[in-house]
Formats: C-alpha cells, sequence, structure tokens
C-alpha cells in the first residue's frame, strides 16, 4: 500500500495489463486524477478487459461506442471498468474499430456483463461484435429499417422518422430450459399499464423456469438530440428526464462528465448542495420502493401510510428546487439555486420528522405478520452471478458485495462527509429492502451533516471554455445503484458523444437467474425488488414446460395473484 | 396489527383541502411562466435557451413585424426563459392550472413591430430592440456626439454595418494614399 | 370500435377513426358525464415517457391528495375506462400497443394527454423515435400540461376533464402598442455596474434567488436617501438575520467597492 502513494492512482493496473499483455497496449490517456484512458489493439481488446475484470478486481460500468470517424477514421469501442479493489479508480479500455472493416472481438463469452451495452453499438453503430452469441436487437424497435445505424454521424437527422412498417413485433424471446415450457406471457402488447417492457415466463406448473424481457420500449432517441439540437446546457435538462424518479442523477453524472472533460473546478458549495439534492432523490425514490414492496405482499394499508410520508420528501425538493421531480438544478460548472437559512432549517425540521415517521413505519412493517414469510428466501440473487454482469445498487449489495459509487469513488460532496456502505447477505428480496430501509436513514443524516456544515462561497463557476475532443466519465450512486454518463466535447459548442447509462440497464441481465425457480405469484414481488424505476413489469409471458401452452395474463391480474395469492390466473 | 392501528390513528386526516381550498404554494415554485409583452424586447434570448423549443420567433418581413410565442403544452418549467431574460419580462408564477381543452389554448404570442435600418430602409429588428440598446449603449457614452453616433450604429441593420466596415476603411486607404503621393 | 365515426382526415394502420370535430367531442363528453352518474374510471396508458408522470399520478391517488374523493379511480384494463389517460411522447414502439389501448376502451370515452411529453412530445418533440404526443394518434379532449403535472395540477385536470371546473388558459395574443418602450432597470445605477452585481448574485446564489436579492441590493444601494455606500451596506447586514444571505450581500458590495476602486486608479 504504501508504494501506491507514490504513484498516480490507478497506475497499478496499467502496469500490471502492460506486464500480462506486453505489446498490447498502445496508448495511455489520463483524463482525471482517478480516470485513466488506455488504448490497446483491437485483437487484445476481450483478454485486456477479462483480466482487469476478474483478476484486478474490475466490475464493468458501461460500453461505449462512438463515431471517431472524422477525427481520426475509425470508430471508438470503450468498456468503463470500475476498479474496485486495490488502488480504485475507472480504467476505460478502447480500442479502434477500422472504417470499412467494421467489426470487433466480443468480449462477452470471456466477461457476460458486455452483452447489452455490445448489442447495443451493434444497433447503434452497425459494428459486428464477432463471436457475440445473442444476434438479437437490443435498442431499437423490431420495425426499424435493417441497415439504419441512428448514431453514425452520417446516418440521418435527429427529426428523421421512418413510416411504420410493421404492427405486429417480431422479438423472439429465449429459454434456455431443457424441459418442455409454457409460456405465460404477462399481456404482451394488450394493457399498457405502469412502465412498458415485455416479459416472457417459461414455467412448469407454477414453477418459473426461465424468463425473458423485451425492453427499450420507450427508446426515444436521446443521445443523438443531445449532439445535434442542444447545446452544452440544455443536455442537463434532458438528463433529468431519462427517468422520472432517479432524474437527478443523471444530470448530475452528466455534468460531472462534462466538467471532468475539460477540467471545470465546481465551487464546494455548488458540490455540496448536488449532494443534499440527490439524497433527498434517494429518500422519496426508496420511501416509493418500500411502498411498493407493502403493496405486492398484499399490506396495502403499509403502501398507503408509506406514500403518507413520501409526500414529505417531495415538498422538501420542491421547496428545494422548485419542482416535485424535475429538479433542473445543474448547468455545467454548478447549480442554480442556493439553499438560503430559511430553507436550511426548513428541511433540517422536515428529515427530523421523516426519520421518525420511516422508524415508527419500518417497525410497523417488520412486526407484520407473514411479510417476512412472503420476502425472506424469495428472489435470491447468487453473489457469482452478480459478480459476472456487473449489477448496481441495493441490488448488489443485498448480496453482499461492497459496491457504492459515493464511497468507492467518492463524488461532489460526498468527498466532504463520511459514509458507510451497507450490505446484506440475504441475497433476497428481504436482505434488499433491509439495504434500502438503511439508506434511508443514512440519507437523512448525510442532508444533517451537509446543511449543518455547509461550505461557504459561490455555487456556480463561469471561469472555462469548451474545448473539442475532450472526454470523460461522470457518475453517481442514483438510489438503483450507479448511473455513468460518458461524455465528449465536440467542434460545434454541441456534445460529439453522450453517452448515459442508467442504473437499471445494468440490473435487467441478472433478473432472469433470480425468477429462476420460484413461483409465477412471486414474479412481481422479485421485479420490485430491482426497483426497476417504479416497475417496468407490465407484460410478461408465461410459458408452460410441460402443458406447452401459452397463456397471456394482464399485469394487474399478476399483481393481484401477488397480493391475494388464490385464484391462480394460470389455470 | 396494534402498531398499524396506532399509527393510522397518529396521523389522523392526512388529505390536502384542495380544490375547495388554495392550496399553500412554495415561494419559488416553477409554475407557469408568466409573460409580459410590454417588458419584452424580442431579443430572442429565452428562445435560444429554450430546452424544448417551446418559446420561438417568426419574422413576417411583409408586414414588418415579429411574433414571439410560447407553447405551455410543451414548456418543460425549467426556466431557463427567467435566468436568461435580460429586462425581467418573463419569470415562472406559482400558477399550476393548466389544463385545456383545445390544444390551442396552451398558446400564448405577442407581436411586435420592427424597426427599418437607417441606411436602407428594410426592417431588421424589433423596434423596441432597437430602441432599448439605443439606450444602453448611450448612457455609457463619453460625449454627447459619441452617444449619438452609437444610437445611429444601433439602428443600422447587420448587413449595412458590414458594407460600411469595408467602405470606411477602403475611404481612409484612398485617403492616405492621396496625401502619399501629394507629397 | 363500430360506433365511432371514422374520419378519413387520419387512419392509422389498425383502422382506428380519429374523431375530432368539437360537435363530436362535446356530444360524447354530454353523453358520458350524463350517463356515468358514478366514479369515473381511469385507465393510464404509457406511451415511453420517463416515469415522473406515473408516480405523479399515484401520488395523486395516494392519501396526501387523494383524487378517490372525487370517485376517480385507477382501473386495470382500459375495458373498464371512463378515462384514458395518454403519458409520454409516443414512442415508436408504444405506438400500437396505445392505438390498442385506446380501441379496448369502451365508447364514449374521454382522452387525457397528462404531462409536456403527452401534449406535444415536450422536450422530446422532434427526436427519431417518438411520434411527439397523444394527438398524433388519437384524439385528446383534455391537456394538462406540466413537466411533470403535479399532483394539484393533476386533480384540477380531471376536473376539467369532467366537467366541474372551467379552464382558466385561453389563447391569447398581444399586439406591440403604441409607444411601447422598455425602461433600463435602476437608471441611477451604471449599467455595467448593474450586469456585474446580477452576474454575481447569479453566480452566488443563482438566477431566481439571487435575482431578487441582487433587486434587493440595488434598491437600498439606490434609495435617495444621501448616505455613503459603506453606511447603507451595513445598514443592509444589519437588517439581515439570515448567514448565508449576508454573505451574498457582502460578495454583492464587494463587488462595487472593486469597480469604485477600479475607477480610482
Amino acid at each position: 500500500m504504501n508504494v501506491m502513494t507514490q504513484l498516480p492512482v490507478g497506475a497499478t493496473h496499467v502496469a500490471a495489463l502492460r506486464a500480462e499483455m506486453p505489446h498490447a497496449v498502445l496508448e495511455e490517456r489520463r483524463q482525471t486524477a482517478d480516470q485513466i484512458t488506455v488504448t490497446v489493439k483491437l485483437e487484445s481488446l476481450p483478454e485486456a478487459v477479462a483480466y482487469l475484470y476478474y483478476r484486478r478486481g474490475g466490475w464493468l460500468s458501461v460500453v461505449v461506442g462512438n463515431d471517431e470517424r472524422s477525427i481520426d477514421g475509425t470508430f471508438g469501442v470503450y468498456y468503463v471498468l470500475s476498479m474496485e479493489e486495490e488502488d480504485r479508480c475507472y480504467l476505460v479500455v478502447h480500442a479502434k474499430v477500422p472504417e470499412g472493416k467494421e467489426e470487433f472481438p466480443s468480449v462477452t463469452p470471456k466477461v457476460p456483463a458486455c452483452v447489452w451495452g455490445e448489442r447495443e453499438i451493434r444497433d447503434m453503430y452497425g459494428l459486428v461484435p464477432v463471436g457475440l452469441p445473442d444476434a438479437r436487437r437490443l435498442v431499437l424497435p423490431d420495425d426499424w429499417p435493417e441497415g439504419l445505424h441512428p448514431l453514425r454521424k452520417d446516418a440521418m437527422d435527429h427529426r428523421f422518422r421512418p413510416a411504420p412498417t410493421a404492427d405486429d413485433e417480431t422479438y423472439s424471446f429465449v429459454n434456455d430450459s431443457d424441459r418442455e415450457t409454457t409460456v405465460v406471457p404477462l399481456g404482451p402488447l394488450h394493457i399498457t399499464s405502469d412502465e412498458p417492457g415485455h416479459f416472457r415466463l417459461f414455467v412448469d406448473g407454477e414453477d418459473i423456469v426461465d424468463a425473458d424481457y423485451r425492453m427499450f420500449y420507450v427508446h426515444r432517441g436521446m443521445e443523438k438530440v443531445a449532439e445535434t439540437r442542444m447545446g452544452y446546457d440544455e443536455v442537463t435538462f434532458l438528463a433529468d428526464r431519462v427517468c422520472g424518479i432517479c432524474g437527478y442523477a443523471h444530470s448530475v453524472a452528466y455534468a460531472t462528465s462534462v466538467e471532468n472533460a475539460l477540467g471545470i473546478d465546481v465551487p464546494i458549495r455548488g458540490q455540496a448542495i448536488r449532494a443534499i439534492l440527490l439524497e433527498v432523490e434517494r429518500l422519496h425514490s426508496h420511501l416509493l420502493n418500500l411502498g411498493l414492496a407493502c403493496h405486492f405482499v398484499g399490506f396495502d394499508t403499509g403502501f398507503m401510510q408509506f406514500f403518507r410520508i413520501r409526500e414529505k420528501s417531495m415538498m422538501l425538493a420542491e421547496m428545494l428546487t422548485g419542482n416535485r421531480k424535475t429538479y433542473a438544478i445543474n448547468l455545467i460548472g454548478g447549480v442554480r439555486r442556493d439553499i438560503l437559512g430559511e430553507q436550511s432549517s426548513r428541511t433540517l425540521a422536515t428529515v427530523r420528522e421523516l426519520r421518525d415517521d420511516v422508524t415508527r413505519l419500518v417497525d410497523m412493517l417488520v412486526s407484520t405478520a407473514n411479510v417476512e414469510g412472503r420476502v425472506k428466501g424469495v428472489g435470491i440473487l447468487d453473489p457469482q452471478i452478480a459478480r459476472d454482469y456487473s449489477p448496481v445498487g441495493p441490488l448488489v449489495r443485498g448480496s453482499g458485495h461492497r459496491r457504492d459509487t459515493r464511497v468507492l469513488h467518492a463524488f461532489q460532496g460526498y468527498r466532504l462527509t463520511g459514509l458507510d456502505i451497507n450490505t446484506g447477505d440475504g441475497c433476497d428480496v428481504l436482505s434488499r429492502t433491509l439495504v434500502r430501509v438503511n439508506e434511508v436513514f443514512d440519507s437523512i443524516s448525510l442532508i444533517e451533516a451537509l446543511l449543518a456544515d455547509t461550505p461557504a462561497g459561490p455555487i456556480l463557476t463561469e471561469d472555462f471554455t469548451y474545448v473539442p475532443y475532450k472526454f470523460a466519465l461522470g457518475f453517481t450512486e442514483a438510489p438503483r445503484g450507479e448511473d455513468i454518463h460518458w461524455s465528449m466535447t465536440g467542434d460545434n459548442q454541441k456534445l460529439h458523444r453522450w453517452r448515459c447509462r442508467a442504473s437499471t440497464y445494468a440490473n435487467w441481465p441478472v433478473l432472469r437467474y433470480m425468477l429462476r425457480g420460484n413461483t409465477v405469484s412471486d414474479a412481481p414481488l422479485i421485479v420490485a425488488s430491482i426497483d426497476p424505476c417504479y416497475s417496468c413489469t407490465d407484460r410478461v409471458t408465461v410459458v408452460d414446460v410441460k402443458k406447452a401452452t401459452q397463456k397471456t395474463v394482464p399485469y394487474k391480474e399478476m399483481e393481484r395473484y401477488c397480493r391475494d395469492r388464490t385464484a391462480s390466473p394460470l389455470k | 396489527m396494534f402498531k398499524l392501528i396506532k399509527e393510522i390513528f397518529r396521523s389522523g386526516e392526512a388529505t390536502v383541502k384542495y380544490p375547495f381550498a388554495p392550496l399553500p404554494m412554495e415561494k419559488d415554485l416553477r409554475g407557469k411562466p408568466e409573460h409580459t409583452p410590454e417588458q419584452c424586447i424580442a431579443c430572442a434570448a429565452c428562445t435560444i435557451a429554450c430546452p424544448p423549443n417551446a418559446i420561438g420567433m417568426t419574422t413576417d418581413v411583409e408586414a414588418a413585424t415579429r411574433t414571439w410565442s410560447i407553447d405551455y403544452g410543451r414548456c418543460v418549467f425549467c426556466g431557463r426563459c427567467e435566468e436568461v431574460c435580460p429586462t425581467d419580462a418573463i419569470r415562472l408564477s406559482q400558477e399550476f392550472e393548466l389544463a385545456v381543452a383545445k390544444r390551442e389554448d396552451l398558446v400564448m404570442k405577442a407581436v411586435f413591430r420592427l424597426a427599418r435600418c437607417e441606411a436602407c430602409d428594410t426592417p431588421f429588428a424589433v423596434a423596441k430592440e432597437v430602441a432599448y440598446v439605443q439606450e444602453v449603449v448611450a448612457a455609457s457614452a463619453p460625449t454627447p456626439d459619441e452617444a449619438e453616433q452609437r444610437r445611429r450604429l444601433a439602428a443600422t441593420c447587420p448587413a449595412c454595418k458590414r458594407a460600411h466596415d469595408v467602405r470606411q476603411p477602403a475611404a481612409f486607404g484612398v485617403a492616405r494614399r492621396l496625401e502619399e503621393t501629394r507629397r | 370500435m363500430s360506433s365511432l365515426p371514422t374520419v378519413d382526415q387520419f387512419t392509422p394502420a389498425s383502422g382506428i377513426g380519429r374523431i375530432d370535430t368539437p360537435a363530436d367531442i362535446a356530444r360524447m363528453k354530454a353523453s358520458l358525464l350524463k350517463d356515468i352518474q358514478r366514479s369515473a374510471y381511469v385507465y393510464r396508458v404509457d406511451c415511453g415517457g420517463c416515469n415522473g408522470c406515473e408516480i405523479e399520478i399515484f401520488a395523486a391517488i395516494t392519501p396526501l391528495f387523494d383524487a378517490e374523493r372525487f370517485g376517480i379511480k385507477v382501473v386495470a384494463s382500459p375495458r373498464h375506462a371512463d378515462i384514458l389517460l395518454f403519458t409520454g411522447a409516443v414512442t415508436r414502439s408504444m405506438r400500437m400497443p396505445a392505438l390498442r389501448a385506446y380501441e379496448a376502451a369502451p365508447d364514449p370515452k374521454i382522452v387525457v394527454s397528462y404531462g409536456a411529453c403527452g401534449c406535444s412530445g415536450g422536450i422530446f418533440h422532434d427526436l427519431y423515435c417518438v411520434w411527439g404526443g397523444t394527438d398524433k394518434i388519437v384524439p385528446v379532449d383534455v391537456y394538462i400540461p406540466g413537466c411533470p403535472p403535479s399532483p394539484a395540477a393533476t386533480i384540477y385536470g380531471f376536473a376539467v376533464a369532467l366537467g366541474l371546473l372551467g379552464q382558466k388558459l385561453t389563447a391569447k395574443t398581444h399586439v406591440e402598442g403604441e409607444n411601447e418602450r422598455v425602461a433600463i432597470a435602476h437608471p441611477t445605477v451604471p449599467y455595467n455596474l448593474r450586469v456585474l452585481v446580477e452576474r454575481e448574485a447569479r453566480r452566488m446564489a443563482g438566477y431566481r434567488q439571487g435575482g431578487d436579492l441582487a433587486e434587493v441590493f440595488l434598491a437600498a444601494m439606490e434609495a435617495p436617501d444621501g448616505r455613503p455606500f459603506a453606511d447603507r451596506l451595513a445598514g443592509l447586514l444589519r437588517s439581515t438575520p439570515d448567514p448565508r444571505t449576508r454573505e451574498i450581500f457582502e460578495a454583492l458590495g464587494g463587488v462595487i467597492t472593486a469597480a469604485v476602486g477600479r475607477l480610482a486608479r
């Protein structure tokens, strides 16, 4: 450890990579004190990522594709690794894909976590990941024209809308079971409540054998518009609307990515205000999830009680930002609103009240008969599967992994205060719920600590100029886990590339393993336990292994079954 | 169970009285952007800053007018327009009761007259904007002559300014050469 | 579907007709409002929003705002619905599911377009994978703007949809009057100095709070009582109990002191 104090952060990993794979590293660039990008030979990409991932304690944060033909005639692929054991930093493995020979060796066979990222690069840039087992689309709609890759700079205008060609979906769902299954679709394209997504459960009687899902029904093309219509500041408001619940975390992640790229120092008071608002957001999001947990086990009174006290955190957001949900607080270089004396004292009074309220409600929840029975041992996320797929947030912490961006890569106001990581070792719904409960109390303490000792001075800096083709990462710990953004500045006062990865994106791939072996009636509960931005489960197809029948069940019906556990919709 | 019942009694009636009584609002709520056309100089700062393009301007050269408009149906209530406005002509209010039956009712417009260029007489900018800028640049001028010159410059269209900029140095150049030949 | 008159103006792939003449809408709404005589059932159709609207609808039916007081109940199936609530900018993938939900709801039905995205596509209005608002695919009766609309705005919107409250907003066009002129604010303060003060205020406390505090500061500095600047500033600071607000006023005072210093040199 003493050696490391001599070396710049992250240097040990680069040295180890050079030693392990001589001649593979072509270039090494440092973006910030704890962000390094190493360019490797294209053919060495899978080995390099796998080495850093499994042998140096790396977790995959995001895979970024970028059209850099205007800069050096290549496409860039960036595998962002969060190094979380010794010598913590973000290490980005970059390789260049030459124009004309548009393919790269897939990393997925070695590191399963890369699967969605590589499928997305194929959709958006038309680069072919050679050796990627899954040949289906990820992001683009089924009827999107073949061969049109929206993020290529020369592909199309951001307003181009190809005429619809099909009224049905052609996505094929994967079932790994070796038995015969019956498909139970949870309302495929029939009912539209909650957030869109399509689920297919493959069941044997009441037991789930496998599951697959189709997401990205809400794909809008935000990354393209950020590069075309909008300027740097406007994108912070777009990032607010990536997600209606943890939008502020995205806005901060985007703003810091640009600030990191350009070396802008956000005034310390601005950083503290960002951290306070991130914790306010965590409060209302976790209270929402605790309420939904009550709802899904059939304890609706508890649901209403949690929503009653959740409104206090919403009022807090409205007082501090002017709006309950979309905070519109960030600009590049700082924040747009200060916390004056009266607001500070009202905030302190509210969070104190909330601490008492939550204590009483959680006490009520755990003392309610059969709540524990419904959530204990349900929806197990095996720690090894978690290790392979790099999920984030309370989900991975509930399986015993110490992953919390606020602590491992302290950013913004979190540098000003101490924080512990809450973990649980039950790996089940209960464990994740308890992690969230503890985090609510931590958020309250953090808000109190930051308000008690808010740094003085300005909240915004204007002391910078935009320089083209600088890039860096920005990251936050959203209520659902790490949000990570990768931005590259452009030469026309606009972004060249903005890649935004929401926390739930990293959590979906493991859901399949969590559903296996559970009963159909627990499915909504398990899905809710990853807190997928409220509930992305409205369309699930359930397939019965033995009867080889397929049935469509409206999500609300599934939800009812989850609550009441009588009158199975499958019979 | 007992704890639950206790909690229910404790919380009592939590529901707000709205819509039967007004809802207490935060002072700095980001509600409906309230535009004061009398105070607006149609400088277009808000149209550039507006992230969803809810604010826009169109120019009618024939009629010599420029129309500013805001679409509350597209507005995301971020307050950027308020932030960039140089004359405090737009400010987000506490008003939130915006529901309408007709889409058109969500659009507010303001029509401004265009000023004609002092040199070429073509309409080029909103008259109020020109007047405002004239006042600002004249106020900081060191002499009355300079103030008058700045006023006239502000009332000249960009095309004429460019032409003037080319003519003037050219004229200087000719004068210098004449002097040189005289010597 | 058979009871719906088809208008050739808009026929999507599924063959749903669009009815948007005011007479049709009025007739439908009147019959619905007369016939239901009971609670109004609401079905939410998420057409690819960010979820903010969904959560606020949830907040509107939970204890604090409790829309169920007025018999407004969120139901599980479009077949039960009187009101369809469309949120989101209508993404390419959600167009058909949304149309199917519309078809599934019995006539007559009220369509409410909810949030900036529903009303017009909002910030996503011209993206390649969105259609840009509810009224691009189905006829809309009531628009509820907001990003997202607050629970109170939601309740107001429902009340307008059910004809319980009248709408407040109407289209307006202001035409510039004769001799309409904009005066320069704080004419006694040099323009450039005022800009410096306002800019510092924004740096210290943002456009809103900073802007308001700069107004207070400038008003105190230009009040016609003949006292020197330092005295006025001290007086303003004495009458400000909040330490953070004092810090901001001090910073604004510093701007003026520095400017005066530059002039002296």
